[in-house]
Formats: C-alpha cells, sequence, structure tokens
C-alpha cells in the first residue's frame, strides 16, 4: 500500500488538458468568421488585439488580487478618475510624464486605501472595494464638474494610436506588462506569496513573513495599473470623461473567471487570463460587427462566463 | 438513582531532576488563558540535545498549545523561556525560529497551489543573482536533496494540492527537516503515515539525535512512547502532572497520569431496562473512511462512542444522518433500512446534534420560537401554511419543558448561554419529533453547572423512550452517564464496554492501545 501511495505522483506523462477558455476563444472565433466575413481581416484582428490592451492591464492584476482570495470593484471607476486627473494635468503642464504620473498616483493611492481596508481593518474585500468605488466615482463628477475635459494634447493621443517598429504602440504596451506579471507571479517572492495568501495565511504567518504588507501591495498594483489604463483610455478618446470607464470592473473580473483563475484557494493563472481578454475582446467586436448594442453585450459576456465555468466544473467532476 | 463513580487518586509526580547539564530549551511556568478555559496553567517543560521527549495527554489536555507557544503562534501569558540557560523571548514565530525550533504540524501548513519545493522553502526563498528573481534551478535542487533524505519519490515541482494525505505530511516533515532545526517539533507525525513512510522517519529522528537535535514528540501510540521516548512528559487539564522515563514506567501508569482527575462528578441518571432496537448498524461502511462498523441503540438507553479526536467518530454520525454515503452494509433505523440522506432523516425521527452548534446547529439571530420550529415545521403546518401563534405556543410548551432560560421565546438564541443555546437545539428536534438523538460532543463550551441540567435532559429523553448514542471527548461523561459506549481507533470500532466495564481507563487503553 506505501509504495502505491509514494509513486502516485511520480512524474508521468501529462496530456495538456484544454481550458474551457480557449474551446469558447476558438469557437466564438469561428462563428463570428463565418457570421462576418470581415472578421478575419488583418485590420479587424490587430484591431481586436489594440482595443483588449486596456481590459487587460485591469484584468492582470485583478488576476493576482482574486488569487489572494480577494477581490477590486474599484478598478473602473479609480480608472475614470485617474483619466480624468491625467486630461486636465496635460492640458495645463502639456507634459505626459506629469500626466502619467499624476495618474499612477491616484491609483497607488486607491489601491493603498483599499489594501489597507482589507488588510488592517479586515473589511471584506467586496464591501472595501465597493466604498472606494463610490468615492472614486464621485470625485471623477467633482475634479471634471460632470463635463468632459478635451484638448489632449497630440502626443497622448500617439501613445494609443501610433506605432512603433510597424506594430501599433497599445499592442506593445500590452505585451510588455502581460510579459511583467509573468515573471512577477512566477518568478519572484511576491508571486510564491500571492498563491500563499489565498491558498493559507497561516502557513506564511508560521514561515515568519510579514504578508499584511504584500497584501496592500496587491492592491497598490492594481491601481497603478488602472493609472496606466487610464493613460491609454484617455489618448484613446480623445478626452478625458467623467463616466469613461464605469462598470469595467465587470469586464475585467470576467476575464480572469473565463480564464479559469479560482476565487478560492489561491488558484490562478496568468495565461489563461489572457486568454480570457482576448475572448471578451472577440466577444464585443465580433458583437459590434453585428451591430449588437453594447447593453447587450454585456449580457452575452455574463453568459459567456457561465458558459466557461461550466465547461471548466464539468471537466473537474470527472475523476 | 445517582451514579457517582469515584476516580482512582492521582499517580504521584514523579520530580526528579537529570543531571544533563543546561537544558536546550527550557520553558518555565508557562500559563495560556483563552476565553472561558485555561489551556496552560504553569507548565514547565526542558529538553536537551540529542533527546526524544514525548508529550502525552488526552485530547484537550493542552499539549498543542503548549507546541504553539514553543513555536510562537501563541503568545504565553505567563511563563519564561531559557536557551541554553540564557532567558529568552519568544513572541512571534520568527522568534522561535532563530532560536532554531521547527515544527511538523498535524493540520497542515501547506499552501495547496503551490509546488512541493515551494512550500518546502516558503519564507525562504533562494534569490537569484538577477536581483529580485528567484534562482528556481537552486530551489528544486535543494528540494530534491531534503526529499531524498526521508524517502519521498515524488516530483518536488508536483503541486501540493495533487498529493494524497500521507505525502503531504511527509512535505510537511521535510519543510521542517530542511530548516536544520536544533530543535523539531513534532505534533502526532505517523498519524497518517504508512508503516513504510512511519519506518523512514524513525530512521532520519535517530539521525537528527546522533547530530544532537532536540526532538519533542507528541504521540497517541503507546508503542511509539516506548520505542522513541528518552523522557515522558505528562499533560492533564493544562498541567504537568507527571514526568517519566520509559525504562521505569508502564503503559498503565502512562494511562493512569493521563486519565486521574480529582474531580468529583455526578450526574443525575436512572437506568432501565432498554426497550426496542432503535438504531442498528450492521457492517456499515462509508465514504468518509469508517468500516466494518456493527452497533446497536435501544430505546431508553444512552450508549456513548468514544476514541480520539480523528478515530471517526463523528463519521459514524454523519453516515447514519445520511450525510455521507453509504458504501457497504446497512443503517437501520426502526427496524427499516435507511436509504434517504440528511433531509429525510427529520421525518425518519433521527435528530443530529451537532459539535459545533452556534453554526450547524442554530440560526443565531432568529428567535428562540423561531429556532425551535425550524425542523417540526411540516410537523407543525402540514397545510405547509405557518401560523406565528402557533409557532409560539409550541415554542412556549417546549421553553417550560426544558426549563430554557429565555426572557421571551421572542428572544435572539445568540443571547442565551451555552446551556440554554443546546437546550433550543434539542428542542427543535423533540418538536420535529425525533426519538433517535444523536449527539456531538454536547457539553462543549458549556459550564459545568449546564452540564447536570442538559445531562438531566437527555436522561428525560430516554425516560421517555427516546434513544440517545452520544460521542464525547469527555470520557468522565462517558462513564457517568452511558449505559454502554462503543470506543473506535482508526475508523474502526476496537471494542464495546458494558456499564460494569466502563472507565476512563478502559476506554483510554481501548483507544490508543497498538496492535
Amino acid at each position: 500500500m506505501s509504495d502505491h501511495a509514494l509513486s502516485a505522483a511520480r512524474p508521468r506523462l501529462r496530456l495538456p488538458s484544454v481550458p474551457g477558455v480557449a474551446i469558447v476563444l476558438v469557437a466564438l472565433a469561428v462563428v463570428f468568421a463565418l457570421i462576418s466575413p470581415n472578421f478575419l481581416s488583418t485590420g479587424n484582428l490587430s484591431n481586436i488585439l489594440v482595443q483588449s490592451v486596456i481590459l487587460l492591464l485591469l484584468a492582470l492584476p485583478m488576476t493576482l488580487i482574486i488569487m489572494t482570495e480577494g477581490l477590486d470593484l474599484s478598478m473602473g471607476a479609480v480608472l475614470t478618475l485617474a483619466s480624468l486627473v491625467l486630461a486636465l494635468t496635460v492640458v495645463s503642464t502639456q507634459s505626459l510624464v506629469l500626466g502619467l504620473a499624476s495618474a499612477v498616483g491616484v491609483g497607488l493611492a486607491f489601491g493603498f486605501v483599499n489594501g489597507w481596508l482589507v488588510s488592517a481593518l479586515r473589511i471584506p474585500p467586496f464591501v472595501a472595494t465597493l466604498g472606494t468605488l463610490g468615492v472614486a466615482q464621485g470625485l471623477a463628477l467633482i475634479v471634471s464638474d460632470g463635463q468632459s475635459v478635451v484638448g489632449i494634447p497630440r502626443f497622448v493621443r500617439l501613445v494609443y494610436s501610433g506605432e512603433t517598429a510597424g506594430i501599433p504602440n497599445p499592442i506593445l504596451i500590452g505585451a510588455a506588462f502581460y510579459a511583467l506579471f509573468h515573471v512577477l507571479l512566477y518568478h519572484t517572492k511576491f508571486g510564491v506569496y500571492i498563491r500563499a495568501l489565498g491558498g493559507n495565511r497561516d502557513a506564511l504567518t508560521l514561515a515568519g513573513v510579514k504578508w499584511q504588507r504584500m497584501l496592500i501591495a496587491v492592491y497598490m498594483l492594481g491601481g497603478a495599473m488602472a493609472g496606466f489604463a487610464a493613460l491609454l483610455m484617455t489618448a484613446r478618446m480623445n478626452a478625458g470623461h467623467p463616466t469613461a470607464a464605469i462598470g469595467m470592473e465587470f469586464d475585467a473580473i470576467a476575464a480572469v473567471a473565463l480564464g479559469g483563475t479560482s476565487f478560492e484557494r489561491g488558484n490562478g493563472w496568468i495565461f489563461g487570463t489572457l486568454l480570457g481578454v482576448l475572448t471578451v475582446g472577440i466577444l464585443r467586436n465580433g458583437l459590434n460587427l453585428m451591430a449588437v448594442p453594447s447593453s447587450a453585450q454585456v449580457a452575452c459576456i455574463g453568459a459567456l462566463v457561465i458558459f466557461a465555468l461550466f465547461l471548466d466544473g464539468m471537466r473537474s467532476r470527472k475523476p | 438513582m445517582r451514579a457517582a463513580v469515584k476516580s482512582p487518586p492521582a499517580p504521584e509526580v514523579l520530580e526528579e531532576k537529570p543531571d544533563l547539564g543546561t537544558p536546550l530549551l527550557e520553558l518555565k511556568g508557562i500559563s495560556k488563558q483563552f476565553p472561558g478555559v485555561k489551556a496552560l496553567d504553569d507548565v514547565s517543560f526542558a529538553i536537551w540535545p540529542g533527546e526524544v521527549h514525548m508529550l502525552l495527554g488526552e485530547n484537550g489536555a493542552g499539549k498543542s498549545s503548549l507546541m504553539k507557544c514553543l513555536c510562537g503562534a501563541y503568545q504565553a501569558d505567563a511563563g519564561e523561556y531559557f536557551h541554553k540557560g540564557e532567558k529568552v523571548e519568544i513572541r512571534t514565530p520568527a522568534d522561535a525560529k532563530k532560536l532554531g525550533i521547527a515544527v511538523i504540524f498535524q493540520e497542515f501548513s501547506l499552501v495547496p497551489y503551490l509546488d512541493i519545493a515551494q512550500n518546502i522553502f516558503l519564507g525562504r526563498e533562494f534569490k537569484s543573482r538577477v536581483p529580485g528573481l528567484l534562482d528556481r534551478r537552486r530551489l528544486y535542487a535543494e528540494a530534491q536533496k531534503v526529499l531524498d533524505r526521508i524517502g519521498l519519490e515524488v516530483d518536488p515541482r508536483t503541486k501540493v494540492h495533487t498529493l494524497g494525505v500521507a505525502q503531504q505530511q511527509m512535505v510537511e516533515i521535510a519543510k521542517a527537516l530542511s530548516q536544520d532545526a536544533s530543535i523539531l517539533v513534532m505534533d502526532e507525525p505517523t498519524a497518517a503515515l504508512s508503516d513504510r513512510e512511519t519506518e523512514r522517519l524513525f530512521a532520519v529522528m535517530r539521525q537528527l539525535q546522533a547530530k544532537g537535535t532536540a526532538i519533542v514528540y507528541i504521540s497517541h501510540r503507546m508503542a511509539e512512547v516506548f520505542a522513541l521516548g528518552d523522557r515522558i512528559t505528562v499533560l492533564r487539564d493544562g498541567k504537568n502532572v507527571g514526568r517519566a522515563i520509559p525504562g521505569e514506567t508502564s503503559p498503565d501508569q502512562l494511562v493512569r497520569m493521563m486519565v486521574g482527575r480529582n474531580v468529583d462528578m455526578s450526574y443525575p441518571r436512572n437506568f432501565r431496562a432498554p426497550g426496542e432496537v432503535v438504531l442498528e448498524l450492521k457492517d456499515l461502511s462509508a465514504t468518509n473512511g469508517i468500516a466494518d462498523i456493527n452497533l446497536v441503540v435501544r430505546a431508553g438507553e444512552i450508549v456513548g462512542l468514544c476514541g480520539l479526536v480523528g478515530s471517526g467518530r463523528t463519521e459514524v454520525a454523519r453516515a447514519v444522518f445520511g450525510a455521507d454515503a453509504v458504501t457497504s452494509g446497512e443503517v437501520r433505523v426502526f427496524g427499516r433500512v435507511k436509504t434517504g440522506g440528511p433531509d429525510l432523516s427529520a421525518a425518519e425521527g433521527i435528530a443530529l446534534i451537532p459539535e459545533s452548534r452556534k453554526t450547524e446547529g442554530l440560526a443565531l439571530i432568529r428567535t428562540v420560537s423561531d429556532n425551535l420550529a425550524v425542523a417540526g415545521l411540516p410537523k407543525l403546518f402540514p397545510n405547509h401554511l405557518f401560523s406565528p401563534g402557533r409557532a409560539r405556543r409550541s415554542a412556549e410548551e417546549l421553553i417550560k419543558r426544558l426549563r430554557i432560560a429565555t426572557p421571551s421565546p421572542n428572544q435572539s438564541v445568540g443571547l442565551l448561554s451555552g446551556g440554554n443555546q443546546q437546550k433550543v437545539v434539542i428542542g427543535k428536534w423533540l418538536a420535529a419529533g425525533a426519538r433517535l438523538f444523536i449527539f456531538d460532543e454536547p457539553t462543549r463550551g458549556i459550564d459545568v453547572g449546564a452540564k447536570s441540567e442538559i445531562f438531566a435532559l437527555i436522561d428525560q429523553l430516554v425516560g421517555e423512550g427516546a434513544a440517545v448514542l452520544m460521542i464525547s471527548s469527555e470520557q468522565a461523561e462517558i462513564v457517568h452517564v452511558c449505559d454502554r459506549a462503543y470506543v473506535m481507533r482508526g475508523r474502526r470500532i476496537v471494542g464495546e464496554l458494558s456499564r460494569s466495564e466502563l472507565s476512563e481507563e478502559n476506554i483510554v487503553r481501548m483507544g490508543m492501545h497498538d496492535e
């Protein structure tokens, strides 16, 4: 019996099980390709990637936050506020660096508050970030007086619409951040502790790790990423708008869930999130080509999340 | 009639000071208080290099608390620590680590979605030459070395959640060994291991001993105590009750030290001739691991189910109630084979009164009246229409009958004392018409006075023809209250004790005896 027990997990041939999200992604691409001949054009495919980058910038840190058994509902609102602050800053100073710094600063501040509420005051992440969502949304309306901020300089717009070495800038930015998060999760102490934060916090405590700071840092990372996303958002819309990214956290959480990251025990992977983001991107793009209104698109994303999780659930139930 | 069993006199404390020079680590006068219970009361304890010090005691004797104070997971309220004769502080796990203390925990301190190597070196990651990054090659090489040492033939890249319990225990052991600790604390390390793995662990322990590592070993297996131990400390009710050297003591003497109580207990109990068979388990095995359980409970009887925590007592209750599926054998209730799940158990007249009444037995913020009505809804309101008046009348009747101390039926249950909450749980099942009651630790967290009231109530239940199966870790209560008792070990029943055979010593001896 002991022989069996010891040899059970010896390395054996592992067939990569195809995650539900990959099946959904391919199925969607095929369906849209059949319905709309435009879908597979190089221009449209590039479009899908470009339009997915802002979501990717939110979904990457959201993956880490969810892996700690947390949640950040404030991301969309913080992005909106950061975008307005950035717009106001660049319009008055004509400095991209100052603009980006102010946006990331706003994000870091909200991230710190989120992390502090969750880590030090032990407020459930859902409630804590729902609170900061309200605060950020309110501040966005106050600083903008409910009006769009216009007159964004051309050098800001180029961040989104320009190209470097023939590749659209947003794709390069997205690829760089994806690589950064991959290294962060799989090759640093921080990444190891993120899994432990969700999987077994007592293990960290007993190992003498001061994880409270780590938890705050995870939320601050989320805030900072909302700041970077704000730059792309402002450049894309050529304005700061007080309701620009309302509800964007829904897409981000959906992409993470689609990607197969679990809300329990620190189980998650960053590549799944990339697939999840692309799935949401393809769905939005395809539905746009079919002229489906955006309100119906939200319903479709919701249904898709349930379907992908259903596929994963079906598979994990088999022995 | 009052059944009062006199406990045997406590054996003398063997207080010999070994002449071994300065201990590696000495704890003096450690006390730790939790709300309502003194977990450790003036405990002293010393270990010398190269020895295995066995820590013995019943469930709740304070072994785990002492261990947690030792590794910094708990902070002692009072007491002093001396390391090689020098006074030191252990306030945090980091303090304990600095002194070279490593612990193999029983409840696993592993992270499920990290791999074996990452778990072994959690908090002690290897830095790569590139700043900020980890040296993964070194991580897996070092992990492989530790695994080779304990003979665990599993790839260190395997995620821990895919491992079985025995393998996880081995990883836990690897984690502690890799710290090259001078003091190693093991909490029942062999509980989940097979014979081969156990032998391997003992071999590693002997190597460590030869190197001068001091080992604190908590065990419930007598054979291990005598095979491995150089010194024995016995705890009871959070106090030091004895020290011994294996060569100079016997298992019987140790058992007496563990159970010897001088609390004078007497609970009201009327023993009657038992009636018809109410519950019968025939060769019952279930998915939760229990095997070949044979057991009978008759009307008018209180039957005890004892054994160590984890011996399978609660699992038997869950299988009877239908919460875990039966794989072979059968459960007969009132002569009929039970097939339904927990939802049908109430209709079949079975009541399960769980150990954690606050989470599983009661809706704390709801009223006494609501809680009393909840299991009996189909019986009280056969036409599916709820009537508050009727619920209140039924509640008032139960409050009177069970003497529940509550200002009104509309009081929140959460505001009642533990004893009265337990009465509400019992009343809830009475309202549902239950005639077979399964109690899991019925007196946990209930003060002494309320305990005898609960037992009076249980006695009243059997007097009215109910049958009771009572799971308890308090051997004294089983001895005082039960007509008969079954003893479990390793998810099987290992013996039955009649009223005349019932004694704490017999229960403990059966529950921990090695084959």
